[in-house]
């Protein structure tokens, strides 16, 4: 059997952690209940406010506008930016344009930034 | 009184019978002692029942897989944590550790390795051996120092989480790397967290869901069926009674402290190949996550109280109402706040139960 033990010392004060508290257990019900009608006010002011900032950083080509997607959304593929002397490659999930992001089958699962990817543009 | 307990223990039945031949006053405070008690379980259940009917598809094969396997990942963490609050202490720097112990994975298990350029791809067992040692070092300092300096495991944890973030950073500034996230790890060390051990309905459940529950049930036999399991919760429940009967109490400490940096060594194991990247962010605010998770599961900072069950139950709860509200879409800044104010709501709980039953 898993230890749960049940001698005397529980008829005592309060130890551990918990040996200085001296409260009440009425003090302790209006806490309780205050923090979770804390919790339950956020949550409802969360999903009030749902909806997740997709940002594109577009890396000193043309401002590109974020867009607000709720989860497991496609993003909507944006006008593709502009720069002067480069050439856009597409956008990745991260800054070192390692990773590019697939309009077609990933979905949105929190906020984040997409990362243009710019190359050289070759001299003609 | 001792009527009473005489029927209590003959069923839920006379339970029943018993409670109806209370005075109302006495039915309306034990109504209310049991939702005060519980408040933290049936606000959760509620929450999950009114995000089940809102977005059906949370109670999708794939989205329960994705929840078992995100309870997998964090359990080890909590496991660990739960030693720690056992003895009335917490650990803070778990997840510094996790992330610590990840970046070192992800450093032995790179294709084209910056940080090491010379070094292939090193075998399991050493990049094991690696995260359980460097682990255990840090779980030893924390040990060491709350068992003989009598520290408060905060302050103790608190100063370890800080070494351990700049080590981090130095480590990951080796070589050519700059302190960039690592990526691009060895099938071997990927296939081994990640490839499925099994499919239902088409979804696959990666391996590290075994390695969990294997983890669980060695952590379930260390705490109720060894010497050291024994001790640990005499320490917990009272250090000087324990001391006096002849328990070893800084071995015990330290111990504690010990395995509860192999769990984290072994989290960030899993989790940079769960991630499939680690970086300087990996393993930032789990221990807050793994912290609620335990004092929900009824792991109580009054000391020497605790169950491995509870810890399990506690992880999976908080795994389903933070996925639920992923699913709400709800903005994660807000989620830290929620879980915060889960912690001081779940302490409150705790400290009430303690209270009533004096």
């Amino acid at each position: 059997m898993e230890q749960q033990p049940q001698n005397p010392e529980q008829t005592r004060p309060l130890r551990g952690l918990y040996r200085h508290v001296k409260i009440s257990v009425r003090t302790l019900n209006v806490v309780i209940i205050l923090g979770i009608a804390a919790i339950v006010l956020c949550v409802l002011f969360g999903v009030a406010h749902a909806g997740y900032t997709v940002t594109f950083d577009s890396r000193g080509g043309t401002d590109v506008p974020s867009q607000e997607h709720m989860y497991q959304e496609y993003v909507d593929a944006p006008t593709p930016p502009t720069r002067d002397g480069y050439v856009f490659t597409g956008w990745y999930v991260d800054e070192n344009c390692t990773t590019a992001w697939d309009f077609e089958t990933d979905v949105v699962q929190g906020s984040f930034t997409l990362y243009a990817g710019w190359t050289l543009q070759e001299a003609s | 009184m001792a009527d009473l307990k005489e029927k209590s223990r003959s069923g839920v039945g006379a339970r029943v019978k018993a409670f109806g031949a209370l005075p109302a006053k006495e039915q309306a405070n034990r109504v209310g002692n049991l939702l005060l008690n519980n408040a933290m379980y049936i606000i959760i259940v509620l929450a999950i029942i009114i995000i089940a009917i809102i977005k059906p598809q949370f109670l999708s094969v794939s989205s329960i897989i994705n929840i078992v396997s995100l309870t997998a990942a964090k359990l080890p963490i909590a496991l660990g944590i739960g030693g720690c609050i056992v003895l009335t202490g917490t650990d803070i720097s778990a997840g510094r550790t996790v992330g610590l112990t990840a970046c070192i994975a992800a450093s032995l298990s790179l294709t084209a390795n910056k940080l090491y350029p010379n070094l292939g791809v090193m075998p399991i067992p050493v990049v094991l051996l690696a995260v359980i040692l460097v682990g255990a070092c840090v779980g030893f300092v924390n040990g060491f120092s709350v068992a003989k300096f009598k520290l408060h495991p905060f302050i103790v944890t608190l100063s370890t989480q800080l070494i351990v973030y700049g080590t981090i950073l130095l480590y990951l500034k080796q070589g050519t790397n700059n302190g960039q996230t690592l990526s691009g790890f060895a099938e071997s060390y990927r296939g081994f967290v990640t490839d499925e051990l099994f499919r239902i309905q088409n979804v696959p459940v990666p391996r590290y869901v075994l390695y969990a529950i294997i983890l669980t049930v060695l952590m379930w036999i260390i705490w109720n069926k060894t010497t050291f399991g024994k001790n640990m919760f005499a320490v917990g429940s009272n250090e000087e009674a324990a001391n006096v009967s002849g328990v070893n109490v800084t071995r015990t400490i330290i111990t504690v402290f010990v395995l509860a940096g192999v769990m984290y060594g072994l989290t960030g194991f899993i989790d940079a190949a769960r991630i499939a990247s680690a970086n300087a962010n990996t393993g930032l605010n789990y221990e807050c996550d793994a912290i609620a998770a335990c004092v929900i599961g009824g792991v109580s900072f009054v000391g020497g109280i605790g169950k491995i069950s509870g810890i399990v139950v506690g992880v999976l709860l908080l795994q389903i109402i933070f996925v639920g509200l992923n699913f709400l879409s709800v903005d994660q800044n807000l989620l830290y706040i929620v879980k915060g104010l889960i912690i001081l709501v779940a302490c409150a709980i705790d400290m009430r139960k303690y209270l009533v039953r004096k």
